[in-house]
């Protein structure tokens, strides 16, 4: 991500340039009648036309099909960096969505894959309520063997008392060739009267 | 001019600065959870402290007052304490309250990030993110200082 940015960064430099060597050139005419007025008289001067203002619109149109460009570009490398990061054939990503959440505040959700910690993750406020809205966080993203594996997601928060409340959940999975996508969804169990963790395979 | 350049000379170069401040969430002393990405668009003071720092309750009363003064100009802060003992951490902002959160890094893992080599270590960020202005130290005529470079940031 960082390299493709700062490709970008100068690509836009070198792009930048060229504008203004553009800009450069286009200006230039402008300047020689500014050098002959010094040895025409005042008054010829006066009465010649002014120059015309150079029309910058087109240049203005340039620059944002630059700034464009880049922007592509940058867009471009990212999902190239991400397919050469994490393959089709070894990628695992794991989701996280929440539904209602009247009985469960969310604090922090651990990941572990195969008994090793591939993300720990604090929620704000605002983030939590994003998630209740209705968002879909991308907790993890990374690359897997083929095999079986297993997955165990702890989340800690404050459960339907305000009491601190900390449940886990685990799912064995078998990674074939091709992505993998995981789904960790926190419901409200209503009958039970208590929050729900789930892990859902995305085929 | 002189004292000016041989102060700047003393002081050790810091590697993060004009760089994107790393993101991080922490829990503050009041149960909450902050992330420093979510105050992108407003200036931002990152203190470090320590309780046995004896110059760190000075600088946060300092800056809680400039926090008071511009924050409806988009000014806010926070406090960072890397003690290893929060109980000391909670009886020190007891003692010295503030009107920003006071966040807890005991593992001192945004700390190491920070690059924090020494107490206070007072950081700010610009509406864009980008570290602007390190500080590792609080004295007579800071306040004025750091008056000075917060008003650069909220004009920008």
């Amino acid at each position: 991500m960082k390299r493709s940015f700062q490709f970008a960064i100068t690509l836009l430099a070198l792009l930048a340039m060229s504008g203004f060597a553009w800009s450069a050139q286009a200006q230039a005419p402008a300047a020689e009648p500014a050098t002959t007025a010094v040895t025409e008289p005042p008054a010829a001067d006066a009465a010649a036309p002014a120059p015309a203002a150079p029309d910058t619109r087109g240049l203005d149109e340039e620059i944002q099909s630059i700034k464009k460009d880049v922007v592509d570009l940058n867009r471009d490398l990212f999902v190239l960096e991400e397919e050469l990061l994490f393959p089709a054939n070894t990628q695992v990503a794991v989701f996280l969505s929440m539904d209602v959440g009247e009985f469960f505040a969310l604090d922090t959700v651990e990941l572990r894959v195969d008994d090793k910690q591939v993300a720990k993750y604090l929620y704000t406020p605002r983030e939590a309520e994003a998630l209740l809205k209705g968002g879909v966080q991308r907790l993890y993203l990374g690359n897997l063997r083929v095999g079986n594996h297993e997955l165990v997601a702890l989340f800690t928060g404050k459960g339907p008392n305000g009491q601190d409340y900390s449940r886990g959940a685990q799912l064995k999975f078998e990674k074939s060739v091709g992505a993998k996508y995981l789904e960790l969804k926190i419901a409200d169990k209503q009958r039970k009267r208590q929050p729900e963790f789930e892990i859902k395979d995305w085929e | 001019m002189l004292g000016a350049a041989l102060c700047g000379a003393a002081e050790p170069s810091y590697r993060l600065l004009g760089q994107s401040a790393p993101d991080f969430a922490l829990r503050a002393t009041s149960g909450s959870n902050f992330r420093l990405s979510e105050h992108r668009g407003e200036v931002m003071l990152v203190a470090f402290w320590g309780s046995r720092c004896g110059q760190c309750g000075g600088q946060l009363a300092a800056l809680s007052r400039m926090v008071d003064t511009y924050h409806s100009a988009g000014l806010a802060a926070f406090a960072v304490n890397v003690d290893d003992n929060q109980v000391a951490a909670a009886e020190f902002a007891m003692v010295h309250p503030v009107t920003f959160p006071v966040l807890l890094d005991p593992a001192k893992s945004i700390a190491r990030q920070y690059q924090v080599d020494n107490l206070p270590m007072l950081l700010l960020v610009d509406r864009a993110g980008v570290i602007r202005y390190v500080h590792r130290s609080y004295r007579s005529g800071s306040d004025a200082q750091y008056l000075d470079q917060i008003k650069v940031l909220l004009d920008e």
